[in-house]
């Protein structure tokens, strides 16, 4: 199936659930920034700096508009879409960061049961737990998650089954998921072509992310089927409810990087990468999240590999100061090597956040974040004749309405 | 749980009809020439009282009539059961209204008693029977951080702890063994267990304090990555 039937698909179930499912849930975010940068122009919009906002960009921004609805089919069926909007123009103004489908049969015997089909995020971020893959911590993501959120999307199915340990006295679950996927054959391509960056802008299904590719100068669309190769995922967990919860996967998209598509001569990037992670929560209103990410993407035009290894991983802790207030701290470090004569490509970097969400009720959220970004990258010493480390700031200050159903 | 499962006869029953059924049955049996008193404390390790914690008390040596069956109520409010916890005798039946707004689903696996009540709002189900002694655990299949507990006993005397951590009875005298249980405890089941003799006309009181900290109460959103299958 054509990327463009794809999206016709997917365009064509979301007005199927508008229109015909009268038990949805559905929600409309507004997400308004107050921007203050001294950054260059972002990765994202062709330039060099790892963040989402640079100094021409400071004063009123959109953040993100967001449209998602969420609605049970039946007893154990339930069809998810997330729309959103970033301020910026690709393909098409508004995009699909998640359609999906899930079928939920009931638990029977400890042994729970899930399984989804469509286009959704892999389970390896343990900072987004907010609605729309939002962080209910900062605005900006981790390095490791922000990746994610710009070129890493399943499209194709997922099983997870959960033992139930608590559903039988014992305090922990244990869970075991995997996935196998399509279409996702240029991921990696944005690590080599600009490295990592910290940002909350999520590449919608099929579209392509705002960094130039290499010298063609083109955006990178990391949604692709160029071989014809499925990739897969697999990863367990275990999760102590309300307290610990421990993940790992092991991720490889099995793509021929000798194979370039017939009609664009764009290669497929054979990205392959295992991922750990830890959240710990106090039950005082203490949170500790960590997460580390180590693999590599690689090329092999005319048989000629270029590789390039990559790590990212950050530690972020969380206080839920009163009912209504959180401050959090993040400190994230990610490199990308590069096993080519010319070193293209490399980065290394690291960077702190610190936020403070003020949750004003059912509709409101204000957020104030302060991201500082260190970073020595290739491209900025080879291309802007600025060797050595790079530091931006970036102040935002995010005000958020949210109106619709409950979510589910 | 819009009724009291603090008394020492167990849940008030939720109609009037009920409640005077209750108390027939407990005049009848439970306060004989010779009754005592008997009142337990349940403390956290820090001397905080533990509340919803449930009591059972066995008589040793003798065989005391079955309770009389309830009927109770488990309400589902903020995308949680409520209470936590229930305990009520053999044969008794529970009603679980949704005070939400959002839909749920109840399942149950565990052997004392397994079944659905596929997805709802407001009160569609009529109530469910509950005629095997154990602890039954509820889920949420919509809601999967959404845990509850139904501990069906045959103890003649049973109840829940209120606000201070205590529960009291009034039974005849004689040795008991009594049980305290709270399903996030971190002592092993059956909780913790004391024998203990209750002479006629006295007030015998009993203090029982957990080693550990409870378990944290599993809360919509602590576990996003799961939530989001």
């Amino acid at each position: 199936m054509r990327p463009n039937t794809l999206r016709l698909a997917l365009a064509a179930s979301a007005l199927l659930a508008a229109t015909a499912v009268r038990a949805a849930n559905w929600e409309l975010d507004l997400d308004l920034r107050a921007v203050a940068s001294d950054a260059d122009t972002s990765v994202l919009d062709g330039g060099y700096s790892p963040m989402r906002f640079s100094e021409r960009q400071s004063g009123l921004q959109l953040g993100r508009l967001r449209l998602a609805l969420d609605t049970p089919l039946g007893e154990v069926w339930r069809l998810h879409l997330d729309a959103s909007a970033w301020g910026n123009v690709y393909r098409s103004p508004i995009g699909l960061t998640e359609a999906y489908l899930q079928f939920r049969p009931y638990p029977r015997d400890r042994l729970r049961v899930r399984m989804r089909a469509g286009a959704f995020y892999a389970p390896i971020s343990l900072e987004n737990g907010a609605p729309g893959w939002g962080s209910p911590y900062t605005i900006s993501f981790s390095a490791l998650n922000s990746w994610l959120a710009e070129e890493l999307r399943t499209v194709g199915v997922e099983t997870k089954v959960d033992w139930l340990g608590t559903r039988t006295g014992l305090p922990f679950d244990v869970g075991a998921v995997a996935g196998v996927y399509g279409w996702n054959e240029v991921a990696g391509a944005a690590l080599a072509n600009g490295g990592f960056i910290l940002d909350d802008r999520q590449t919608a299904v099929f579209d392509r992310t705002g960094k130039l590719e290499g010298p063609t100068g083109a955006h990178i669309e990391p949604f692709r089927e160029i071989d014809g190769r499925a990739g897969y995922y697999a990863g367990m967990d275990l999760n102590f409810p309300g307290r610990l919860l421990i993940t790992a996967l092991r991720y490889d998209n099995l793509a021929d990087p000798s194979t370039p598509d017939t009609v664009s001569h764009v290669f497929a990037w054979r990205t392959a990468f295992n991922s750990a992670g830890a959240r710990w929560e106090s039950g005082a209103g203490w949170t500790v999240i960590a997460q580390w990410l180590a693999g590599r993407t690689e090329i092999a035009p005319g048989g000629h590999a270029l590789e390039w290894p990559f790590n990212a991983r950050y530690a972020l802790l969380s206080k839920r100061i009163t009912r209504r207030q959180t401050l959090s701290v993040r400190y994230d470090r990610f490199e990308v090597d590069s096993r080519n004569a010319e070193a293209d490509g490399e980065q290394r970097g690291h960077a702190w956040t610190a936020a403070y969400v003020f949750d004003a009720g059912r509709r409101w959220t204000v957020t104030v974040e302060w991201l500082r970004v260190t970073s020595n990258s290739y491209s900025w010493s080879e291309e802007l004749n600025r060797p050595g480390p790079v530091t931006d700031n970036q102040a935002q200050l995010s005000i958020r309405y949210a109106l619709g159903s409950a979510t589910y | 749980m819009r009724l009291s499962a603090r008394s020492s006869h167990g849940p008030l029953a939720a109609s009037p009809a009920a409640i005077a059924a209750a108390l027939f049955c407990v005049l009848l049996r439970v306060v004989p020439a010779g009754a005592a008193s008997l009142v337990i404390t349940a403390q956290l390790p820090d001397g905080r009282p533990l509340a919803d914690a449930v009591v059972t008390v066995q008589p040793i040596g003798k065989k005391l009539p079955p309770p009389a069956p309830v009927h109770a109520v488990m309400d589902q409010m903020n995308r949680m059961f409520a209470p936590e916890v229930i305990v009520i005798p053999v044969g008794s039946t529970v009603a679980f209204p949704n005070s939400d707004s959002v839909s749920h689903q109840i399942y149950s696996f565990s052997p004392a008693k397994r079944f659905q009540l596929p997805l709802y709002r407001g009160k569609p189900y009529p109530p469910v029977l509950f005629d095997r002694a154990g602890v039954i655990i509820l889920g949420c299949n919509i809601h999967d951080w959404m845990i509850g507990y139904v501990d069906v006993t045959d103890a003649p005397f049973y109840g829940t702890t209120n606000a201070q951590g205590t529960w009291s009875a009034e039974l005849p005298a004689g040795r008991y063994e009594i049980t305290v249980w709270h399903p996030r405890m971190r002592e092993p089941n059956p909780g913790l267990v004391r024998d203990l003799s209750v002479d006629a006309t006295d007030r015998a009181t009993l203090t029982l304090e957990l080693t550990k900290p409870l378990r944290p109460a599993p809360m919509e959103g602590q576990s996003p990555s799961s939530d989001s299958y």
